[in-house]
């Protein structure tokens, strides 16, 4: 009995999760109107077309080529300012990590939708020429992957024990860039994968600060087109929901052989 | 010449652009908006925040705050049950792989695609609206639809139930069987374990969690613009302000409404910094 | 109070066998100690007895009663683990109030049987302290309060020294041989420190491999070890060669032994000699030699090279020693008291 419900209660999760996803390719690839299904036409109508409808748009490639753009760049940004500060604090400072963990945790008081007011009360009046280009969401981006890449990176620092590494090249007598560059960061590589993909997440689902700021980046243009073709545009998110989760089940997987978790909320 | 020490040059070196990029780019645009909010027209005044919190923006802040509240509460006792229930599977394997990894996905599926597949699961069109139709049943009268109340906690619950489940896990890993062990020694029942020594344990880190899926959904603006732009919630209400399509001096008014956003969303990081302190201090001693 | 006995044993998880024809039988009252190397099934049998693991044969009993099937919160046995396994969200008092409660305990009993539990164990400053306001060596005493606390049958201790540091592990050690002593609760004490085992117990069990190699005092177990595993895990032993005499006995060094199992005439074997037990005296000539001498106080221990090379231990009184140096040349004997040894 305790079991029938443990495994009623999974089903129904299960069911839950999968069910709006393929209510969402009914009907983005069948054409039979949801009033009109029964089971005779159950099988009717199901095309791929309007994903080819999707992939024919080059507004969408441009978007997507800028999301992809703004990814590569957030990453490069938030592994530029938080990896040499991650290895610093833990090698040097161990007695500031709590404060630097508590630092990490602020970009989430200030959401997007309320950061944006902000940026248009600033940036916008002194400085408009910084929104001008696409790129300026980057510095925007890299703030609100901070507390999951932060913690990804520190959580993989204290797995290698960075600190006992630090110590036993130091007394080889090797110097500190030698020692950042050939001991601890190689050792990093699995935390700096999952920082990675944790970000590309983030940016290629951001919708609010790229719609405020009237940018157009792969979300936004998915809303917008999804008006004007409303099948195709359903095909395209899905697609893009499905690569995202393929994506990251693989970084997850990869990790896990490395005996290693995703903690993604960083808690 | 005093000469700097190299640790502490380092140290500069590493911490200055952080500092200064922090600065730049979150506390001089939140300090700028709170200190606007505070001087609506150019004089100071509370006036504004006063008003951030009448008419419709009170409906906005009650109606946030009881949807994320709401999407805390059940998203947070259905992730912890599905952590509990996963504990005591021990196979099949690829289930526990599979839901880890899954978990990881849909905690960041808040967005666009979300709400388009729920549009398409229980919108007026949708395939279970019309399932349950034909079973005689309205799910639109019960509130679940995309715009409806309840439809917005369904939608949310999606990736509030995985967020959830991966903060349980370590919280459930934490209870040592020996304490299990050592209450049945003395005889203790499973219940009276429970009840004085699991449940209390595990509170501060279910409330911590149930805290963040608070601020998760309070926050979360994608999904609920594409189910309903005009809904009144406050991150609607807020693109509605900064969109500029309102009479001038409005603007005073929106950022008032953020800072009470930030106000709570600060308070509520506090707590959930607080409630992790004591998760931890008690699982490690 | 109360006699235990378990009875033939056994118990595989998987593949892995963890006890194999394990019986042993302990009296009431006493500390028994089951040592022996990780993974050799000596907590595997505890937690059988504690009734945590059910064996997949062989029975446990307590004072002749079988309890093979009464559950784990009907014995009435009490545990204290290696982790303490203190409850975090009780304070030291809250932690024994819960388990007297548990026993159902009457209110008005339990806080003088609190504060009597404190004094014994030198806690009453703690009492109102939350584990991790404590030191582990603290945080363990209130364990082992806790754990006597309910008047068990039986007390259970899985490694409960193990995550201590050295002194506190020597003063917490002796605490509880007093305590065991002054409620004369029967005791099974699981460790893979010998040390502690020989210090701490009235029998010593070795185990290897899921099976009981051998229960005895501490002292016969150092003394006449029944055989070479004994032997080597207890203390420090030399394999010296040895001969076998005619009537099944084994000759070594002139003198003439008993050995763990009986000879054929002229069979060539080595036997165990403990390092107190050779005798060293100079000799122009002698057939060993002397490669190293170390002073370590009240002993000196001096290393010694046999005629075919091999090299043996030798513990001796430094009062007693003399000038002894290396290269000089040596004989050998044993001390007249030594009758039997172990046969590898």
């Amino acid at each position: 009995m305790k079991t029938f419900l443990k495994w009623a209660f999974l089903v129904a999760l299960a069911a839950f999760f999968i069910v709006p996803l393929l209510a969402m390719a009914r009907f983005a690839f069948q054409s039979v109107p949801v009033i009109l299904l029964t089971p005779e036409t159950a099988l009717q109508g199901w095309s791929i077309d309007p994903i080819i409808a999707a992939a024919q748009e080059p507004q969408m490639w441009a978007a997507s080529r800028t999301s992809v753009l703004l990814a590569a760049f957030t990453i490069l940004l938030t592994l530029l300012l938080l990896i040499p500060l991650a290895i610093v604090t833990e090698i040097k400072a161990p007695h500031l990590r709590p404060l630097l963990t508590a630092l990490t945790l602020l970009p989430w008081v200030v959401p997007p939708i309320a950061l944006v007011v902000g940026v248009a009360v600033t940036f916008r009046t002194g400085a408009p020429w910084f929104l001008a280009s696409v790129f300026s969401l980057v510095p925007f981006y890299a703030l609100w992957a901070m507390p999951f890449t932060y913690r990804a990176l520190d959580a993989g620092l204290q797995a290698i024990n960075a600190r006992t590494l630090y110590e036993a090249a130091r007394s080889m007598g090797a110097p500190f860039a030698t020692i950042v560059m050939r001991v601890i960061l190689p050792n990093m590589t699995a935390s700096i994968v999952a920082a990675a993909a944790l970000t590309t997440a983030l940016v290629l689902g951001e919708f609010a600060f790229a719609s405020l700021l009237l940018k157009e980046t792969l979300p936004t243009f998915m809303v917008n087109f999804q008006q004007s073709q409303a099948r195709a545009g359903l095909a395209l998110a899905l697609v893009v929901l499905l690569l995202t989760a393929v994506a990251i089940s693989v970084v997850v997987r990869a990790l896990r052989r490395r005996g290693l978790s995703v903690q993604t909320t960083g808690l | 010449m005093k000469r700097i020490h190299p640790d502490t040059r380092i140290g500069l070196l590493v911490a200055l652009p952080f500092v200064a990029f922090i600065s730049l780019f979150l506390l001089y645009p939140t300090v700028a908006i709170v200190f606007s909010a505070f001087t609506p027209g150019g004089d100071y005044s509370v006036a504004g925040l006063g008003r951030a919190l009448s008419g419709s923006y009170r409906q906005g802040f009650i109606n946030s705050t009881a949807l994320a509240g709401t999407t805390a509460v059940i998203g947070g006792i259905i992730g912890l049950t599905l952590a509990a229930v996963m504990r005591t599977l021990q196979r099949p394997r690829w289930l526990h792989s599979t839901l880890d990894s899954w978990s990881a996905v849909a905690s960041q599926l808040g967005g666009v695609p979300l709400a388009f597949a729920f549009i398409a699961a229980i919108g007026t069109q949708g395939l279970l609206t019309k399932l349950f139709n034909q079973v005689g049943i309205n799910i639109n009268d019960f509130g679940v639809s995309p715009t409806g109340f309840w439809g917005l906690v369904v939608v949310y619950l999606y990736f509030q139930i995985p967020l959830m489940f991966l903060v349980s896990l370590p919280a459930l890993n934490g209870l040592r069987p020996t304490w299990r062990e050592a209450a049945a020694l003395m005889g203790a029942s499973g219940a009276r374990y429970w009840l004085r020594v699991g449940i209390p344990i595990l509170t501060p880190a279910a409330l911590g969690g149930m805290l963040l899926l608070f601020v998760n959904s309070f926050a979360a603006y994608a999904t609920a613009y594409v189910l309903n732009p005009g809904g009144a919630l406050v991150p609607l209400q807020i693109r509605f302000l900064l969109q500029g399509n309102v009479i001038s001096g409005e603007e005073d008014l929106g950022y008032a409404i953020v800072t009470w956003v930030i106000t709570l969303l600060l308070a509520s990081l506090f707590l959930l910094t607080f409630l992790q302190r004591r998760t931890l201090r008690w699982t490690r001693s | 109070m109360a006699s235990v006995d378990m009875q033939n044993i056994r118990k595989a998880f998987g593949p892995s066998v963890a006890l194999e024809d394990f019986s042993i039988d302990i009296r009431s009252g006493e500390l028994v100690c089951l040592l022996g190397p990780s993974g050799c099934g000596k907590t595997t049998a505890l937690r059988i007895l504690a009734g945590f693991e059910r064996a997949d044969s062989g029975d446990v009993s307590v004072d002749r009663k079988d309890i093979t099937k009464v559950a784990v919160e009907k014995r009435n046995f009490s545990m204290v683990f290696q982790d303490y396994s203190l409850f975090p969200n009780m304070t030291a008092r809250g932690n024994i109030n819960f388990a007297l409660k548990s026993r159902k305990v009457h209110a008005g009993e339990r806080a003088s049987i609190i504060d009597r539990m404190l004094a014994v164990t030198s806690l009453e400053d703690q009492a109102d302290k939350f584990p991790h306001q404590m030191s582990g060596g603290q945080k363990q005493r209130v364990a082992l309060a806790r754990a006597i606390a309910t008047s068990p049958r039986v007390l259970l201790l899985d490694e409960p020294l193990s995550a201590l540091d050295a002194k506190v592990r020597e003063s917490l050690r002796e605490e509880i041989r007093r305590l065991q002593r002054e409620i004369g609760v029967t005791t099974v004490f699981v460790t893979h420190d010998q040390h502690e085992a020989l210090a701490i117990a009235d029998r010593v069990g070795v185990m290897s491999n899921g099976r009981l190699e051998q229960i005895a005092t501490p002292r016969e177990l150092y003394e006449t070890p029944v055989n070479s595993f004994v032997a080597t895990f207890i203390g420090s032993i030399n394999k010296v060669p040895a001969i076998g005499t005619s009537d099944g006995k084994w000759e070594c060094w002139g003198s003439v032994l008993t050995g763990s199992r009986s000879s054929t005439p002229g069979e060539s074997v080595v036997v165990g000699v403990r390092p107190e037990d050779i005798r060293v005296k100079r000799e122009v000539n002698g057939p060993a030699s002397l490669t190293d001498v170390s002073f370590l106080g009240p002993i000196t221990r001096v290393s010694i090279r046999l005629d075919r090379g091999e090299t043996v231990v030798v513990d001796l009184m430094s009062a007693e020693c003399g000038d002894l140096r290396p290269e000089q040349a040596v004989r050998l004997s044993l001390r007249p008291e030594v009758h039997r040894v172990v046969v590898f």
